[in-house]
């Protein structure tokens, strides 16, 4: 018979909720300006939020998934190999985030001839680089300046760690990585989690946003609360469900 | 004998090889069809008296659409592999079936969109049916296929413990997240609006004027891949292609603790390679106003 504390263990919850919150906090720091952006009409990457930050988070996921495997496959898997893990799903998230907004930019830059800037702020918190006056009329800022570039990679930092630890937890309950069923189940599980999450904190948002100096970045604690409910209920559905597979 | 880093490298280059050309090849089917975040203009044209010739197709947003046509691919593909049918072949029949799902897609949702423009005058053109959705077809077949190849080889040569299907759906939400952030602005900020001037963003007030006639005749999709493929594209399979090759790259060629090492550094560069390019553009384009806040551009 299967231990129900087995199936049911409080942590596992608990740190899965801590991977969906995650998530949902990377997602706010993610520029991203949404359909006008395409436009060069907002400041921040040209698509939504959920899709952006989906692309980048379960980018870290399959990193995540690659390192797991290397490190559990022997059966020992220590907290160095869990760090080690996380890490590299958090990496993986910033690398596809990084490019995405290099290349953004480049054509931002070459292809429709703008020059990076926000609107909202007047000096660039990080290189205090005036900005209001490189805005083009009748627009709400364009491309990806230096702070929205950098909250960006914190966002996917956040949001690969997130998606990542719920990984490697659903992974955990049946500790069995050449299971291709569990591998398949978790990996499934987290990418829906992932979306859950993302899709909450895009309608705190509510279409674009430029990263953490934007005024809209000050809702984050509602979208913590509503992640954190969300995020519970999805574990307490996952975990059980993985510790069936057993 | 070769080294086994080599082998490994080569593997990783062809990946990073694969994921370039599926990356360009996804922009430019959204570029011929018009999907994602600039079809909101060619959704916008008709509504405000702007009747036009361009594909509308927004079956979805890029990454969910990207992830159910690789997700279909690589299932087909597995089932006939598990039956002994040839990689190759497997993998080209798979890609095939998806880009028949693609296709079918592609009918229902311009037909569907169109004909509810029925109110603003916006005509269903048959023709525009039949010569776009086989050019549709054909770039969604390259994408679905380069990115469930390199799934494969990822899953088979390089261990990865996720099931084909599964890791080719993640790609194909990567890719299509990529293709939706990087080519489709050169698409919807400079192709669409090539009738206001170079060097600034959209003005909101001019929201829905698209460009609707070509250089002969009146302009489509096709001529918008045309104009696309010269940059939009190449950038977006430039961007896929780094984002596989380096992440495949640091874990190959280092263990443990190296390989976060080895990702912050490439972070770091491409930080610092965004602000060269910021502080290029300022320099070269100057601002749009004096210090007094008088337009001078």
């Amino acid at each position: 018979m299967i231990d129900p504390i087995t199936i049911i263990d409080p942590i596992t919850i608990i740190l899965i909720t801590l991977g969906g919150v995650l998530i949902g906090l990377g997602v706010h720091f993610i520029p991203v300006g949404g359909a006008p952006a395409a436009m060069a009409q907002a400041t921040g990457v040209g698509t939504g939020t959920v899709q952006l930050a989906a692309g980048a988070g379960l980018t870290g996921l399959i990193s995540a998934g690659f390192m797991y495997n290397n490190l559990a496959i022997d059966g020992i898997f220590t907290s160095v190999d869990y760090i080690t893990v996380v890490a590299s799903g958090a990496i993986g998230s910033m690398i596809m985030i990084s490019v995405t907004m290099f290349v953004g930019q480049l054509i931002y830059v070459y292809g429709v001839g703008v020059p990076p800037v926000s609107a909202k702020v007047k000096k660039d918190p990080i290189t205090g680089d005036v900005q209001d006056l490189y805005v083009s009329r009748g627009t709400e800022g364009h491309g990806v300046p230096t702070v929205s570039f950098v909250s960006g990679t914190i966002g996917g930092l956040l949001g690969g760690l997130g998606g990542s630890m719920i990984y490697v937890q659903l992974m955990e309950i049946v500790g069995d990585p050449s299971n291709m069923a569990v591998v398949a189940l978790a990996g499934i599980f987290a990418t829906g989690v992932f979306y859950v999450n993302a899709v909450l904190a895009s309608y705190n948002i509510g279409g674009t946003i430029e990263g953490f100096h934007d005024p809209k970045f000050k809702r984050v604690p509602k979208a913590i609360i509503s992640c954190l409910i969300a995020s519970l209920i999805c574990a307490i559905i996952a975990v059980p469900i993985m510790g069936g597979v057993v | 004998m070769v080294d086994p880093i080599v082998m490994d490298l080569g593997i990783v280059a062809l990946t990073g090889a694969l994921a370039t050309i599926a990356g360009a090849a996804e922009d430019l089917e959204s570029d011929v069809g018009s999907q994602s975040n600039p079809n909101s203009q060619v959704q916008l044209a008709a509504q405000m008296n702007f009747p036009h010739r361009i594909f509308n197709k927004a079956i979805s947003g890029e990454p969910p659409a990207y992830g159910l046509w690789c997700a279909s691919g690589a299932t087909v593909a597995s089932v006939l592999m598990a039956k002994e049918m040839s990689i190759f072949f497997a993998i080209a029949i798979g890609s095939f079936v998806a880009a028949i799902i693609l296709g079918l897609f592609s009918v229902t949702a311009h037909m569907g969109r169109t004909a509810s423009q029925k109110r603003f005058k916006q005509p269903v053109y048959m023709d525009m049916v039949l010569g776009h959705v086989p050019s549709i077809m054909a770039h969604g077949y390259i994408a679905i296929f380069c990115i469930v190849a390199f799934s494969y080889i990822m899953n088979h040569f390089m261990g990865h413990p996720f099931p084909l299907p599964l890791l080719a759906f993640l790609w194909g939400i990567a890719a299509g997240a990529i293709g939706s952030s990087t080519g489709d602005v050169h698409y919807g900020a400079e192709r669409e609006f090539q009738n206001q001037p170079f060097g600034c963003g959209l003005n909101a007030a001019f929201s829905g004027n698209i460009v609707r006639k070509g250089e002969a005749g009146l302009r489509n999709g096709i001529d918008n891949v045309w104009a696309c493929a010269k940059f939009g594209g190449p950038l977006t399979g430039l961007a896929l292609g780094m984002t596989v090759f380096l992440d495949n790259w640091r874990t190959t060629v280092f263990e443990g603790m190296n390989t976060i090492i080895a990702g912050l550094i490439i972070v770091l560069i491409l930080i610092l390679a965004n602000r060269m390019v910021e502080v290029k553009a300022r320099k070269a384009y100057g601002p749009y106003k004096d210090e007094d806040g008088v337009e001078i551009a």
